[in-house]
């Protein structure tokens, strides 16, 4: 019972966002002050800003822009107000517009009428924006995926920052996106009409990820759970963190990506393998966890195919190893045929047959057509390509415990050709 | 109670309602149409499953060979209430992952949304199904339909999303707060299943569907829904060009022999007779496709097969007889693994006729039609037409002229037969044939070779009509406009398709699509020597 | 093409041009008529046309004194003929109907059968499932949708279309619902979603315009809809688009537990089919195939009950046979063609023969009252023209009142010859001989002489005898001679039954029948006790009697052969029942619009009679059509037409032999205005280039200017 509780609080903890990023807050070089100085700045100083938040997915960029976001609205009430975009789905300008519109409105208590024309709404919009700025209040933009605002005529971003120039508004546009050169995309007129304010957000380093690790990871005393069990959790997770496999695991896995969501999930994993009667958490958990983390997605498919799959692969191998630059099923199939009167093997197997193998191998996406155009002709004339390398088909055969050995000669020696 | 469901929903209140709350903090009650308790049961009930809940170990017994991957499942999901990170369950098709997760969620009992990405074929039908499932529509469709025009775009969607979750997760939560402790708490969590999550790849005309339903779980910021995607296609094939949060993933490797025999021994009558027929076939089968759907499909008529000697099925097989079977069923084991689809045939007349046909079979290692003669109906002069059609898409343009001569007779090409040369130009020719396939034609090319063929055909046709005794007008071949006719339904027939204009000249080309042995078929019924005239031999 | 004749037609063709019409709005440009001049021009050219020697006779009676009675009763007959085609194609058409729906009703029962057999093993369990989004969690194997294959022996789908409309019919009546999915809905520019739409129009009246297959589940759900099978027709499936269709049979495998679709779908060859779908989605379906009677079957069929067996008062000669024969074998085996020849031949056969109206007499019971009447009332013209009538020439019948008797004969001649063709084919159905071929030669007016002679039938056929002369009628003797007893005692039943009416045969048919039966009765009681003995006993028992008997029975079928088998054209009088005129119904089947536009092209000067073309033949003018023009100038080049040296080949052509425009441009330079002129004449030129183009491209003469040389068209000219 106690156990479950704290899986469901250290999933809770995983799953929140703001208390991951938590982790952060006291850090006085870290972007959240940062981003919060500057934020709160502009708004005591009631004038404009822009920044862009860059970095890859998953260090929460998004996470901190919340955060912060909530503490403000507590720190200046009534005078915050948000809107909030999403490159994914306003992507189109005057949809954008529309869509800015109809959140100031939500706002502001207004009635928004779905009918309005687009250079309506950027109207309301600009009117929107010296109104606040008259009355002191703040209106903060959020762009999420700000690189695909940059797509097409970046008509939004340029009447909202030409906006922000001109009129007396107070306003601060926030632009999240994990393409590093999001700012060169900027056409010159919204390039310079933007603040050149950028905040990178890198990866972890590992006393960070020491830190974050403690944090997610340590029971609270606070909770109404047995101090016996919690006291006894919290060690054995010191114990964990301390011990040199679990630094190996740590490295593996950082070595991959390190990025805070990467280890989220990570510890997700982990966790969903605690030890149920004692309730404690296990080095093999980690472990298993590790492994769940690095498939290798081709060997997968590999795993999967049946015998006379391999063998078409392998034919193909073969011909791709012979230069013949372009080969069709029909190819193939001689090839096979000739292996088969060779080698006189138990797997010979009608064409018709063949030919179904052959389309499980395109279903499986270990082979492919090589263009689209020839949809008028049949699928055994079609050229394909062959998506593995020589390596990994070679794992695959070895790997795979039922398949004849001669595939593997086949594949590899030089007097098998 | 319809008409609650659909009417928030109608354009004018939708965005009045929706004004009034802010995307990070809903306020459902306004929008909440579900006002008196009887409409949140009925949502309730539409979001479990129909069946009754299971037990663990028929779960686990029903999938054979799926234990490691359910009981991940299961850990990964996590207990009541608790949140979880998105799942991307993959694996090959037909490796039971749907089942497995329709079951999984019979078991757990808990509500859940299912989108197929195969019914609906189009981003609008998605979202329209999710939303009415989430809206109580799912009892009558057409109204839900009805309200075009409604989510064209995907952010509104989201919208509209967002609330109906809300709106589930405070009907499921009064519920449990209404049955309080007598009841057991049954959660609060919904759980959002996209499954076939591969074809979206192809729905090409609005390419950030996947990215959109891919951050669907951070785009909502709703702890309380769960999202799994089932996908035939590994992880790796939605990696995208900005990234994105992969979801954690669970792989379903295809089934090993011993998983295929425990899923066939399922619920058998006869496990004794049925283990030593499986014995007998799963090993050569396996070699050639791992899949349970093809495997049982093969299986069937032959384990009829298999029986056919046995006057009871409920007999215990023992060594003598299994060998006995095995003997029986040993010609007809080889046919089926080289040949893919047996058509039966209904009337009695030619079920004898398919007998004989499968004889055949056990003869040839490739099962066509084995018999020489055509089977359907075709005019005379739509044979010549495919032939031609069938000569000039083998044999290249250049070699016309010295295929026919102006007289449209053939030249016998006997000197440069053995000519070295070519004999090279012409393995050359196969492996291009080989490759490319047969070749395409302007419509003159085809016509001309028409000619050629029919001017020669004329003599001995003469003769077989004085035979018949009877005179036919002359120049029954001569090209009349039923010629085009006669391409027109050819290329119904799907024996010549027209392939797209050739980018030289504006002229649509012809391409004539019939194998081999069909061709030789179609010459043998008009006695017309057609190996000389194709380049190969 | 305003210009070229071969779309002006006149009144004989006209009913036909309606017909058609109607005929074709149901499928694509599968089967046409091309409509042809008037026959007054076509039949200066052919000779021995009956036509011919009434427009003469007439002729000869408009200068004649009593001119005036002869126009009225000439619009008499006219309406009188009209009558009879009517009642008669009527009566023609009804039969061809029946016939074909009595061909494929077996295999429609078939058909409903495993329709519900099978859907007994799809059903579903409640209705509770089927709301749900998800399929049904069982097994892979139930994923499978039941399909029927339907082979249509044949590539022309255009009989099968009205096949599949019958089964819809007869499902429709049984208890299912019917939906019928063309190749226009399964395309890839439609996409599934038109699959769907069509198919859920079909089912509810009222659709949305946005269909998915919940919707129809929900549609099921209802009472009045619920557990009833769901057959979708798809009539061609070679026609649809491959990934389209897949997509459209896989969305619905993984609903059929819930809804029962079951595929009826209309096939050529299996390989099509195998080659049109991926075998992942194969595994989707059961397959079950049916095959429909081959148009072969179908044909003799049709020729059994519209040509031979109750005389409907119109015959076809031999050569218009052969001819419809040779157009069903070499140019297009559809019915439906050869029933449009066969309305054709009928049309042109009452509106060209004066006397048709005779015809329906066949039909009444007491024809000889009937015709009696008529020809009573018979005016003088036709009555002498019909004593003119080459056949009764031959006769030698003279007299006033016998030309009833001369038809009653005919009649009574055609019963009988159709009865012994009738036992003809029974034995033809015996070896494998098409009726087609019997009939043919069965109709062919040189055969009663060979009868006369007697040779060829007498003496026991050798195979070489019957290879050179291979009368199939003589291989049917043959196969009498060969048969086995008992089989040739069950020809002589069915035998007695043809002959019942016709008395004389009837007679002797029975007396051989009965002397038959007898010894074939104790074959098969001796046969019955030696068999179970030993077999040699029985094979020697039936030695005995059997070349005897046959003998008799094909002696039996020689002498009816001799005495009955008068070909319809050899019997006087027969021009008036008998369709005889092969080339104007080739001409009108068979015509080839390319080379006839083209040849009118080149020629319009012979069509519109003006004094200005009239003139000088070869030097052609600009009177004509600009497209003539045009045409006869694209002559001079080779396949590939400059264009702009055929436009200003075309404007010299026009200004020169226009002297107003040629002065225009003489003084154009003095005036401005002129200049305009000019210019605007220039233009005016232009467009009619222009047009003229377009018209060529539309008639299919030309090709557009293509990318890589724009300033050159291709002529398109196959020698058709």
């Amino acid at each position: 019972m106690a156990s479950e509780k704290a899986l469901d609080c250290l999933r809770r903890r995983l799953c929140d966002s703001s208390f991951v990023y938590s982790a952060f807050k006291s850090t006085p070089a870290g972007n959240y002050s940062k981003l919060k100085f500057l934020i709160s700045n502009t708004i005591t100083e009631a004038c404009n800003n822009s920044v862009l938040l860059l970095g890859p997915r998953g260090c929460g960029k998004g996470a901190v822009v919340d955060m912060i976001l909530e503490e403000l609205k507590d720190e200046f009430p009534e005078i915050i107000s948000v809107v909030r975009l999403n490159g994914l789905l306003h992507s189109d300008d005057n949809f954008a517009v529309k869509e800015i519109a109809r959140q100031l409105c939500m706002e502001h208590k207004l009635l928004f009428s779905k009918m309005a024309s687009s250079d309506d709404n950027s109207q309301f919009m600009i009117d929107m924006l010296r109104e606040c700025g008259l009355a002191h209040k703040m209106i903060i933009f959020v762009l999420e995926e700000f690189d695909l605002f940059t797509q097409g005529k970046q008509r939004l971003l340029y009447s909202l920052l030409d906006a922000m120039q001109t009129l007396t508004s107070q306003s601060v546009v926030i632009g999240i996106s994990c393409r590093l050169d999001a700012d060169q995309l900027l056409e010159k007129r919204v390039r310079s009409r933007f603040s050149h304010r950028k905040l990178l957000f890198t990866p972890l380093s590992t006393e960070d990820m020491q830190r974050l690790l403690e944090h997610l990871l340590y029971l609270p005393k606070n909770l109404s759970l047995p101090s016996k069990y919690v006291k006894e959790f919290n060690s054995n997770v010191n114990n964990i963190l301390g011990d040199k496999k679990f630094k190996e695991i740590l490295d593996v896995l950082s070595s991959v990506d390190n990025t805070i969501s990467n280890i989220c999930r990570f510890l997700y994993h982990a966790i969903s393998w605690m030890h149920f009667e004692s309730g404690l958490l296990t080095l093999d958990g980690f472990k298993n966890a590790l492994s769940c983390m690095q498939r290798q997605p081709m060997l997968d498919k590999l795993q999967g195919a049946s015998i006379l799959e391999f063998y078409i692969l392998v034919c193909m191998n073969r011909l791709g190893s012979r230069e013949q630059n372009s080969f069709n099923f029909n190819s193939i199939m001689k090839e096979y045929k000739a292996i088969q009167d060779a080698y006189k093997t138990s797997d010979n197997y009608s064409w018709s047959v063949c030919l179904r193998a052959f389309e499980h191998l395109i279903e499986r996406e270990l082979i492919s057509f090589l263009d689209n155009r020839m949809r008028s002709l049949s699928i055994e004339y079609r050229p394909v390509r062959l998506l593995l390398s020589s390596q990994e088909l070679h794992q695959g055969l070895k790997s795979n415990s039922f398949c004849p050995a001669i595939l593997l000669k086949l594949l590899n020696h030089e007097s098998y050709r | 109670m319809a008409k609650d469901g659909v009417i928030p929903l109608s354009p004018g209140r939708k965005t009045r309602s929706s004004s009034q709350l802010s995307p990070s903090k809903p306020s459902p009650q306004n929008v909440y149409p579900f006002s008196s308790q009887t409409q949140s049961q009925e949502l309730i009930h539409c979001l479990y499953t129909s069946e009754e809940p299971i037990s663990l170990e028929t779960l686990i017994s029903s999938f054979p060979g799926r234990k490691p991957q359910i009981l991940e499942i299961l850990r990964l999901v996590g207990s009541l209430n608790s949140p979880m990170f998105p799942l991307l369950i993959y694996g090959g098709p037909s490796t039971g992952k749907t089942i497995a997760i329709l079951q999984i969620f019979r078991y757990l009992n808990r509500p859940f949304v299912y989108a197929g990405c195969r019914t609906c074929y189009s981003p609008r039908i998605l979202f329209d199904s999710i939303l009415r499932q989430l809206l109580l529509h799912g009892r009558n469709p057409i109204k839900g339909n009805s309200g075009t025009k409604r989510y064209e775009k995907p952010s509104e969607f989201i919208d509209l999303l967002r609330i109906a979750l809300v709106q589930a997760i405070n009907a499921l939560k009064e519920r449990n707060l209404k049955s309080g402790s007598e009841e057991v708490d049954r959660g609060k969590m919904i759980y959002m299943i996209f499954d076939n999550f591969e074809l979206l790849r192809s729905w090409d005309k609005n390419s950030n569907i996947v990215p959109l339903l891919l951050r669907i779980h951070e785009m909502l910021k709703i702890p309380e829904v769960g999202v799994i995607y089932i996908s035939s296609s590994t992880p790796d094939a939605y990696y995208l060009c900005t990234g994105s949060i992969e979801p954690i993933t669970i792989y379903f490797p295809d089934y090993t022999l011993e998983d295929l025999h425990g899923i066939f021994m399922r619920n058998q009558p006869n496990p004794k007779l049925y283990s030593s027929f499986l014995s007998v076939v799963l090993k050569p089968f396996f070699r050639v496709t791992r899949r349970v759907d093809e495997l049982s499909v093969a299986f069937q008529p032959l384990f009829q097969q298999y029986c056919k000697p046995l006057v009871d099925r409920s007999v215990v097989p023992d060594e003598a007889m299994k060998r006995k079977l095995f003997d029986n069923l040993q010609p007809y084991l080889t046919v089926a693994l080289n040949d893919l689809f047996n058509v039966p045939s209904w009337s009695s007349h030619q079920t004898k006729q398919e007998g004989d046909h499968q004889k055949k079979g056990i003869r040839k290692s490739n099962r066509k039609e084995a018999s020489n003669e055509l089977d359907f109906h075709m005019s005379m002069s739509a044979k010549y037409l495919l032939l031609s059609a069938f000569i000039a898409s083998r044999n290249p343009a250049t070699l016309d002229a010295s295929l026919f001569d102006s007289s449209g007779g053939l030249i016998n090409r006997k000197r440069n037969k053995n000519s070295q040369m070519s004999m090279d130009r012409k393995d050359s020719m196969a492996e291009q044939i080989l490759l490319k396939g047969p070749g395409s034609f302007p419509l003159e090319r085809l016509l001309a070779i028409f000619q050629c063929i029919t001017s020669v055909a004329e003599s001995l046709v003469e003769e077989e009509q004085h035979e018949n005794g009877t005179v036919v007008e002359s120049g029954s071949f001569g090209l009349t406009s039923d010629v085009l006719l006669q391409l027109s339904s050819l290329c119904n027939a799907n024996f010549i398709c027209k392939s797209g204009s050739c980018p030289l000249e504006g002229s649509t080309r012809y391409r004539c699509t019939i194998d081999e042995e069909m061709a030789v078929r179609v010459a043998k019924s008009i006695n017309f020597p057609l190996s000389s005239y194709l380049y190969r031999r | 093409m305003a210009l070229s004749p071969s779309t002006t037609c006149d009144f004989h063709s006209s009913p036909i041009s309606t017909s058609n019409a109607s005929d074709v709005s149901d499928n694509n440009l599968q089967h046409f008529f091309v409509l042809h001049k008037a026959p007054a021009r076509k039949c200066e050219r052919k000779s021995s046309s009956t036509y011919r020697r009434t427009k003469r006779k007439i002729d000869m009676l408009l200068s004649s004194p009593i001119k005036d009675t002869q126009e009225e009763n000439d619009a008499i007959y006219e309406q009188l003929r009209l009558e009879a085609f009517e009642n008669t194609w009527s009566k023609i058409n009804s039969t061809v109907k029946e016939v074909l729906r009595e061909i494929n009703l077996t295999l429609f029962e078939e058909i409903r059968q495993w329709v519900f057999e099978s859907f007994s093993t799809i059903r579903s369990a409640s209705p509770v499932h089927m709301m749900k989004p998800y399929p049904i969690a069982a097994g892979a194997t139930c994923k499978r949708i039941p399909a029927a294959l339907i082979f249509t022996k044949n590539i022309e789908f255009v009989d099968d279309m009205l096949m599949f409309q019958d089964l819809k019919g007869y499902m429709q009546s049984n208890g299912c619902h019917v939906a019928f999915l063309s190749a226009l809905d399964i395309s890839t520019k439609c996409g599934i979603g038109s699959c769907l739409r069509s198919l859920y129009k079909q089912l509810v009246p009222e659709a949305s315009d946005v269909v998915d297959v919940p919707l129809i589940a929900s549609w099921y759900c209802k009472d009045e809809n619920y557990d009833k099978p769901i057959a979708v027709i798809i009539e061609d499936m070679e026609r649809c688009d491959s990934a389209v269709l897949a997509d459209f049979i896989k969305m619905l495998s993984e609903w059929v537990m819930k809804i029962p679709i079951i595929f009826i779908l209309g096939v050529t060859t299996f390989d099509a089919l195998r080659k049109l779908l991926p075998s992942s989605v194969m595994h989707n379906l059961q397959l079950c195939k049916f095959t429909l009677e081959s148009p072969i079957r179908r044909m003799d069929s049709l020729i059994e009950y519209v040509l031979v067996r109750p005389s409907f008062g119109f015959f076809i000669g031999h050569k218009v046979a052969l001819f419809l024969r040779n157009h069903f074998l070499r140019h297009d085996g559809t019915i439906t063609s050869f029933l449009k020849a066969l309305k054709l031949a009928c049309v042109k056969h009452f509106s060209g023969e004066p006397l048709s109206f005779l015809c329906p007499g066949m039909l009444h019971d007491d024809c000889e009252a009937f015709w009696s009447g008529k020809c009573e009332s018979l005016s003088e013209v036709l009555r002498s023209y019909a004593f003119d009538l080459p056949s009764c020439q031959r006769g030698k019948t003279t007299g006033d009142n016998n030309l009833s008797q001369g038809l009653s004969k005919l009649k009574w001649l055609q019963n009988s010859w159709s009865s012994v063709l009738l036992c003809l084919l029974e034995v033809g159905k015996l070896s494998k001989i098409q009726l087609l071929d019997i009939f043919c030669e069965a109709i062919d007016p040189t055969l009663c002489s060979g009868w006369a002679l007697g040779q060829q039938l007498l003496p026991p056929l050798t195979a070489s005898h019957d290879s050179v002369n291979g009368g199939f009628i003589s291989q049917a003797i043959q196969k009498v001679r060969e048969l086995p007893s008992d089989s040739l005692c069950q020809l002589l039943g069915q035998w007695s039954l043809h002959t019942a009416e016709v008395i004389e045969m009837d007679k002797e048919v029975k007396a051989v029948h009965s002397m038959i039966n007898l010894p074939s009765d104790g074959h098969t009681s001796k046969e019955k006790q030696t068999v179970n003995i030993n077999g040699c006993l029985a094979s020697s028992a039936r030695k005995k009697g059997k070349p005897f008997l046959n003998d008799e029975a094909a002696m039996l079928l020689v002498s009816l052969l001799r005495k009955f088998l008068v070909p319809i054209e050899s019997v006087p009088f027969h021009e008036i029942f008998c369709f005889k005129d092969v080339s104007s119904l080739k001409s009108a089947l068979i015509g080839d619009p390319r080379s006839v536009i083209q040849d009118d092209l080149l020629k319009s000067g012979e069509y519109l009679q003006s004094t200005s073309c009239s003139r000088r033949e070869h030097v052609l003018s600009s009177s004509i059509h600009d497209t003539a023009i045009m045409y006869s100038l694209a002559q001079e080049y080779g396949d590939l037409i400059n264009l702009h040296d055929w436009y200003h080949s075309f404007k010299t052509k026009v200004l020169i032999s226009n002297p107003k425009a040629k002065r225009k441009a003489q003084h154009s330079p003095a005036s401005e205005k002129g200049k305009s002129k000019a210019l605007e004449n220039e233009v005016s030129i232009q467009a009619r280039f222009c047009k003229a183009v377009t018209e060529l491209q539309i008639t299919g003469l030309i090709r557009m200017p293509s990318k890589r040389r724009p300033d050159f068209l291709q002529r398109i000219a196959f020698n058709l």
